[in-house]
């Protein structure tokens, strides 16, 4: 797939800067746009479970999310270094940024220190492929960096929010340094709705880092994802592979949840499976475990676009953003719903 | 308190960049290689970072070697991490097994094979006190049936083993160990192997790192007879 593929224009009064609960709705009030073959439905999200038949599951992530984003003093002046994978309380991967709204890359080098509070972060080597993200050995628990300094890390499109603001129905397990957003939408209204229907819930873990930003490569299977800590549970892996045997659908809440289900994925079913995943799903290696998802709207040209296309295929999600555009959806992690069916297989 | 790392075939490539990684994260390490010039090089550039190291050039075919490594590691407080990942290619240009020196053979097996175990068996004290991981690093090349690559396919086949049979037999004494097949990579190792390819487009031994680094975060004994790949798109821990 070709990088202008996945390349679209919107204005930028479609990105969501607040939250629905600041412009004193309720959380399920926003929108939900509904792919399938025969084009795009446009509803309110809390008419999800009458869209969805008894017997499907949808499949959400469990994992709750961080205060991550933490100032720092450094030679070049005040910058925030953004936790974003932990390989122990110690070693993290993270970025460094001039601030919130102002990324890097930062002209920092091997074994430069960043002073937190009373403590020391060291970059140690740069993520290959990924300039950006530094391997970064910090000599003090991060756990008690983030109690002290953090705050959870935002876009400059929007302010940072108390950390409730980052959370989910189903935010049980920290790990999360941005919100797995997919799920932001449920309340418990929904979800009981949902449950009454007979639509079931099953939980994975995967713990989100920083987002990607735009693809760069001109082939987009080139992009290098980093390695995230996940979980597939062995009741999760049961409940997708019952509910394909009778024929209902598996529906992943957010692009987290596909990765996680499509790592723990073989020819005979799913599996139980934990571990850390780098898993790039893209139209070379396809989706087997999921039969739709439910997400956000997405930037331009990234690694999310390039699942969605795989998922519904390049054609169904040009048409649906163009509608989402049209119908002034709005963008990003405190936005409007879209849920995407898979297109039949070949 | 501070971890100590053993780290042979540390001149170059994978166990250079292993060494200067592992010591940015407030490991000592010891490391050691046949070729002296390098080894120090490495050494000088670990001691820029602060970080303690200790290098002493050798063969681990040597017992009297192995034994000083040893002897290091537990002055500084006993090994926690033993990495075996210096090796012999064998004949260049390789052979086909059918036509292979079985004296060259012998001594691929003593480097790639013996010398390993023989490190674990003399490491064993040090590692049961600190809990320690033994990573032995191996190749597609001990699954695959590559032409002309019987001789080290075969010696990191054993080791694999090897591996497997340790963490079986050391689980009692709360001592792990894990293959590691790091996969392509632009290094000497593979230089000599394809002496007449161009190897500019396979990427360098950093490419392993985010493998290392969540090794290093791991608890030993959940993971203990594993075999990872590290440029895979999945490191499991098994449930």
């Amino acid at each position: 797939m070709r990088r202008h593929e996945l390349l679209f224009e919107r204005p930028t009064s479609l990105f969501a800067s607040t939250p629905p609960e600041m412009r004193e709705q309720s959380r399920d009030d926003v929108r939900l746009m509904v792919s399938t073959e025969e084009g795009n439905t446009h509803h309110a999200f809390v008419e999800l479970p009458s869209l969805l038949e008894m017997g499907d599951l949808l499949v959400v992530n469990e994992s709750a999310t961080l205060a991550a984003s933490l100032p720092a003093m450094s030679r070049l002046g005040n910058v925030r270094l953004n936790l974003s994978t932990r390989f122990s309380d110690n070693l993290w991967l993270a970025e460094p940024r001039w601030s919130p709204g102002r990324p890097g890359p930062l002209p920092v080098d091997e074994g430069e220190i960043l002073q937190i509070g009373d403590h020391r972060a060291t970059l140690l080597k740069q993520f290959p492929g990924i300039p950006r993200l530094w391997f970064t050995h910090l000599d003090t628990s991060a756990t008690i960096l983030m109690s002290n300094y953090g705050e959870p890390i935002h876009c400059s499109y929007t302010s940072a929010y108390p950390m409730s603001f980052y959370q989910t129905l189903f935010s049980y397990f920290p790990g999360s340094v941005e919100m797995p957003s997919a799920a932001r939408p449920f309340t418990p209204r929904v979800r009981d709705m949902l449950l009454a229907r007979g639509i079931g819930i099953a939980g994975i873990i995967l713990h989100s880092g920083v987002s990607s930003l735009e693809i760069e490569d001109e082939t987009v299977e080139h992009q290098v994802l980093y390695p995230e800590i996940f979980s597939v549970p062995e009741a999760t892996a049961h409940a997708v592979n019952a509910t394909h045997a009778r024929g209902g659908r598996v529906i992943a809440v957010g692009t987290t949840v596909v990765r996680a289900l499509e790592t723990a994925w073989t020819p005979d079913g799913l599996r139980a499976c934990a571990g850390t995943t780098s898993r790039y799903v893209n139209p070379s290696n396809g989706v087997h475990a999921v039969d739709g998802l439910l997400t956000g709207l997405h930037d331009p040209v990234t690694s999310h676009l390039a699942m969605l296309s795989t998922i519904g295929g390049l054609g169904r999600l040009k048409s649906a953003y163009a509608e989402a555009i049209e119908h002034r959806y709005l963008w990003h992690e405190f936005g409007d719903s879209h849920l995407i069916w898979r297109q039949p297989p070949n | 308190m501070t971890r100590v790392a053993l780290i042979t075939g540390a001149g170059r490539g994978l166990g250079k960049v292993l060494a200067t990684f592992l010591a940015g994260q407030g490991y000592s390490v010891i490391i050691t290689s046949r070729t002296a010039m390098e080894l120090e090089e490495v050494a000088h550039s670990i001691r820029n970072l602060g970080a303690r190291v200790e290098a002493v050039p050798g063969d681990i075919t040597d017992p009297g070697h192995r034994s000083r490594l040893l002897g290091e590691t537990n002055a500084m407080g006993g090994v926690f991490l033993l990495l075996n990942n210096a090796f012999d290619l064998g004949e260049t240009p390789r052979p086909e097994l059918a036509s292979a020196s079985l004296d060259s053979f012998r001594s691929t097996l003593e480097t790639n094979l013996v010398a390993p175990l023989a490190l674990i068996q003399e490491a064993l004290p040090q590692l049961e006190s600190t809990k320690g991981l033994i990573v032995n690093i191996t190749s597609d090349a001990s699954q695959a049936g590559y032409l002309r690559w019987g001789i080290y396919g075969s010696s990191k086949a054993a080791l694999d083993l090897v591996t497997k049979t340790l963490a079986v037999e050391l689980k009692p004494r709360n001592i792990s160990v894990v293959s590691v097949d790091p996969g392509d990579m632009r290094t000497r190792m593979q230089q000599d192997a394809f002496p007449d390819e161009d190897l500019s487009n396979r990427p360098m031994p950093e490419v392993t790192l985010p493998f290392w680094a969540w090794l290093s975060g791991q608890d030993p004994q959940r993971i203990t007879g594993m075999r990872y790949q590290a440029q895979g798109t999945l490191w499991e821990v098994p449930a």
